[in-house]
């Protein structure tokens, strides 16, 4: 049986995949995830999920958005008026740009 | 867990539903999120019929995914919420239909005109991104996730909020009169959005105690006019005369207590006004309108292994 394996480095973040382990039940999926994604990494806490469990859909059965232009979306767009009189609007944008960013890089590696 | 180790480790994101938090913290965290998710609710649907009135279709797109994007934080937040196990989702919208819910002040007053519109897309809003921005380090970790995408969000709606004061302040001259003219009456309910001040709220101590709220009233309200009073002055709004607001050096601001009508603030608070009754009373139409959408929901089988909640009490 497979579980998948998500960890959180610190109190208060996300559980991320991390990867997966071969166990036949949930106490044998927690140790062996301790072992094998627990050891070398910073880690606060792992969750194991049997991978039957887990639902997923893709960009084959779906298009999940993104490719029609909604520039008016984006803090970026509004370029007459500046973000930088407030931090916390600075911020946003800044995540903003960082996944456009990382979505153009998605679609030049596609 | 007791009070005394709550108020020891209360800290950013310490807490989650695996930890056994007593009772006062989850009926305190439950009120502060709960408001706040009524709140998303009762924003997006004051708002909701200005997509009709926008004045181009840049502005409707825009208008349509801001309010579309609240009516999504309040889905988050409603989770956050019913994490602590106090209430359901089903039990906070069935308290906001029938009026029992809290909501911000700023959203119980009627919006006629798109002159409005900057009103709550720039100056309301300008002010919850401020707040929401110290809750990404409240101690209950859910709220805080929460606050990880409403804040990645916000940026466009503050933005484009601004932009649609700078487009009317720099257009007619009619317009810019409108626009000062309903900057007059809703200044002073902005200035309220935070709450009375330090020494006359009631629930700060608790909140900041345990860590749900990381700032009080008037450091918030210090922070919001200290951005927002340079910009509506760069557009040419004048802040009007009372309520004062005077800035001291050390860049603080004193806000005349008895200038502002409190009196409204407090019947407005527990939902007593006429505008209360027409928000509340649109809410609950569409919650009916769309009753057998749950209904069919419902029906069907729990998916997933069916982890359960942690237990109301």
């Amino acid at each position: 049986m497979i579980w998948e394996v998500f960890r959180q480095e610190n109190a208060g973040d996300y559980h991320k995949h991390c990867g997966n382990v071969h166990a036949p039940d949930r106490e044998m999926a927690k140790l062996f995830a301790q072992i094998q994604h627990g050891r070398r990494m910073q880690t606060k806490s792992l969750w194991v999920v049997p991978q039957e469990e887990v639902g997923e859909v893709d960009t084959d059965d779906t298009s999940f958005g993104g490719t029609t232009d909604k520039a008016y979306r984006w803090a970026v767009t509004y370029t007459q008026v500046d973000e930088s009189f407030a931090e916390e609007i600075a911020e946003s944008q800044a995540e903003q740009e960082e996944q456009a960013k990382k979505k153009r890089e998605a679609e030049t590696n596609d | 867990m007791d009070l005394e180790t709550v108020k020891e480790r209360a800290g950013p994101r310490q807490f989650s539903p695996e930890d056994d938090m007593p009772e006062e913290y989850r009926k305190a965290a439950t009120r502060m999120i709960q408001f706040h998710a009524n709140s998303e609710v009762m924003g997006g649907y004051l708002e909701k019929p200005f997509i009709r009135q926008a004045p181009s279709l840049d502005r409707k797109l825009a208008f349509s995914a801001k309010v579309q994007d609240e009516v999504g934080h309040a889905q988050l937040l409603y989770r956050a919420a019913e994490s602590l196990g106090i209430k359901t989702r089903e039990e906070m919208l069935n308290e906001l239909a029938t009026g029992k819910g809290k909501f911000l002040n700023c959203f119980h007053y009627p919006m006629e005109s798109w002159a409005e519109v900057p009103m709550i897309g720039f100056f309301v809003d300008g002010a919850a991104m401020r707040r929401q921005a110290t809750l990404k380090t409240t101690s209950w970790e859910p709220y805080a996730h929460a606050m990880d995408k409403v804040c990645f969000e916000e940026g466009f709606h503050v933005k484009h909020g601004e932009d649609i004061l700078r487009e009317l302040m720099t257009g007619s001259k009619a317009n810019q009169e409108r626009v000062q003219e309903v900057f007059d009456e809703w200044w002073p309910r902005i200035l309220q959005f935070f709450g009375p001040t330090d020494d006359k709220s009631t629930h700060n101590d608790f909140s900041q105690d345990v860590g749900l709220k990381t700032m009080s009233n008037d450091e918030l309200r210090n922070a919001f006019l200290n951005a927002y009073v340079p910009k509506a002055r760069k557009y040419g709004l004048e802040l009007p005369a009372t309520p004062r607001v005077t800035e001291n050096d050390d860049g603080t601001w004193e806000v005349v207590e008895e200038d502002l009508n409190w009196e409204e603030f407090f019947t407005i608070a527990k939902n007593d006004s006429e505008g209360s009754y027409e928000q509340i009373g649109s809410r609950r139409d569409r919650q009916e309108a769309v009753d057998w959408v749950r209904e069919a929901m419902s029906d069907r089988a729990p998916l997933g292994s069916g982890s359960s909640p942690q237990a109301a009490d």
